[in-house]
């Protein structure tokens, strides 16, 4: 077994117990990058001397000597970031990010910058500038947007930990497709300077993907800048909502999403209560409409006369759509904002967690992203941004994990929780690993299976 | 007057007052779009808010302070 193999702490340890050479492991990453990314493109650039650089200044810290990668969302000392797209609506430039500021300090190698989405706007990853990623579990099929490469490189074990950027739930998403744990932190708790929206964006946040939850922890610390500690979820309240974010989803996620959260409510000695939150399907509404307007501030009539022509039809012509969108509905979906908070705050009074399915339906294939569900035929978007939404409009922390598998393909449940209460979202997610036994965290998709040539 | 959810009466309309050009391909993803939000839009509009208090200066990282 390689080293690439371990969990991200386990190299961590591995290294910092002398058992691996950290200039080996980078050499194996990038030999892991090229033998298996021509597969799923996961990994859209890599610059073999800026990581032995990164690795040779690297203090001695949590994350010592271990790969990792970025998306092209966040920009670099050494590289501008490109958000997947031919041309971007805001300014851009290389640049110490606050996440590269993260993983340095801890002293992990960054090894290469994760595909996304073209400019962050669908939850599939099947468009950007350098082609779509594939999702390692069946590469005809979407790996999960926007942070697709991420997703799809810590899945394939190219990395065993990626940083992403979630706006409506573009870490989420991919880590429900590719059957990875991912934690979109509490507004404002994760490291997002330098980012093109920092400053503008009240739906955008940095976070972990990895195999599991205790890795999220390792690197979300990093990112965070303090060690979320962990606790016991012991007596955990978890909340279940009757609404089509837990009822309008395929057969096989209902069941399997049920089956998670009897099984996390035994491990924790817990409950499940049924409780009333009303409309949040227009809170996911209020939340595209939020995330789209912010990011008009780049944008003129001037400017939008003359895009790139290599930008997607869909992303140029749903540009010019995002000018026409009313004020009045912004200014509403703001007055929404305020009152789905509120909700929250009386929710979680009576609950710890909020628990419905990730996504509806397992990952769509990259040519036709639909989803079948029991009121009809949906694009996955529509359907994905409906459970999405809520913890980007509202600022509330949650947590993908993976909790099944489905004609080969990952199944995740969503756990939501109050605001700053990261640390007990990682802490059910612990649980809910330890309830069965580890079995979906440790899958493995047929890419992450295949034996290295001699010498990797 | 019913409000209309029709992109060929919408979108010609507001990208003409905006000086926005755009070609065949642009325009279908703009009604495809169009059909896909202006409906829940329309929804929104009507939604009534007028009990809920605005929330000002709104910290995301934290709970409401006003209820």
């Amino acid at each position: 077994m390689s080293a690439l193999d371990l969990t991200l702490r386990g190299q961590a340890a591995a290294i910092v117990a002398g058992e691996v050479d950290p200039a080996q492991l980078l050499d194996q990453a990038l030999e892991r990058i090229a033998q298996r990314n021509p597969e799923i493109n996961a990994v859209v650039e890599t610059f073999p001397e800026r990581s032995r650089q990164m690795l040779e200044e690297a203090p001695r810290g949590p994350l010592y000597g271990v790969p990792v990668v970025i998306k092209d969302e966040w920009p670099l000392p050494w590289r501008a970031q490109r958000f997947g797209a031919a041309e971007m609506f805001s300014p851009t430039g290389p640049g110490e990010s606050g996440p590269y500021r993260a993983l340095r300090d801890a002293g992990a190698t960054i090894v290469g910058v994760g595909n996304m989405h073209e400019l962050g706007a669908s939850s599939t990853g099947n468009a950007s500038v350098y082609g779509p990623a594939c999702n390692p579990w069946n590469p005809e099929r979407c790996p999960g947007g926007s942070s697709s490469g991420p997703g799809a490189a810590v899945a394939a074990r190219l990395v065993a930990g990626a940083v992403g950027a979630d706006g409506i739930g573009s870490i989420r998403f991919p880590a429900a497709y590719c059957g990875l744990t991912g934690l979109k932190p509490t507004f404002g708790r994760a490291a997002m300077d330098g980012h093109h929206m920092a400053g503008v964006s009240s739906t955008i946040v940095s976070g972990p993907l990895c195999a599991d939850a205790a890795d999220c922890r390792l690197l979300g610390s990093a990112l965070f800048g303090a060690s979320l500690e962990a606790g016991e979820a012991r007596g955990l309240r978890i909340g279940v909502v009757r609404d089509t974010v837990s009822e309008d989803v395929a057969p096989a996620v209902h069941d399997a999403c049920a089956e998670a959260i009897e099984a996390l409510r035994a491990e924790t000695g817990g409950e499940v209560r049924e409780i009333a939150l009303a409309d949040i399907e227009l809170a996911a509404l209020a939340t595209v409409l939020i995330a789209n307007t912010e990011g008009l501030i780049g944008l003129s009539p001037e400017r939008l006369a003359k895009l790139d022509p290599a930008l997607s039809p869909i992303a140029r012509g749903f540009a010019k759509y995002r000018m026409l969108l009313p004020a009045a509905a912004s200014v509403k979906a703001q007055r929404i904002r305020t009152l789905m908070r509120r909700r929250l705050v009386t929710a979680f009074a009576d609950v710890d967690a909020i628990a419905w399915p990730t996504v509806p339906a397992v990952a769509p294939p990259l040519d036709a992203p639909l989803v079948e569900l029991p009121s009809g035929t949906l694009t996955a978007d529509q359907a994905n941004v409906r459970g999405a939404g809520l913890a980007n409009l509202t600022g509330i922390p949650a947590i993908s994990v993976p909790v099944g598998l489905a004609d080969g393909l990952p199944i995740a449940l969503q756990l939501q929780a109050a605001w700053g209460d990261d640390e007990l979202l990682l802490d059910a997610a612990e649980a809910l690993e330890r309830a069965n036994g580890r079995r979906w965290v440790e899958s493995l998709p047929p890419l992450a299976r295949q034996t290295e040539p001699t010498g990797a | 007057m019913e409000a209309s959810n029709r992109a060929d009466d919408f979108i010609p309309a507001g990208l003409a007052s905006l000086g926005i050009e755009a070609d065949e391909i642009e325009l279908a993803v703009m009604g495809a779009a169009h059909s896909l939000f202006w409906p829940g839009i329309l929804d929104l509009l009507e939604f009534d808010t007028d009990g809920v208090a605005p929330e000002p200066r709104a910290d995301l990282s934290m709970p409401p302070q006003t209820t």
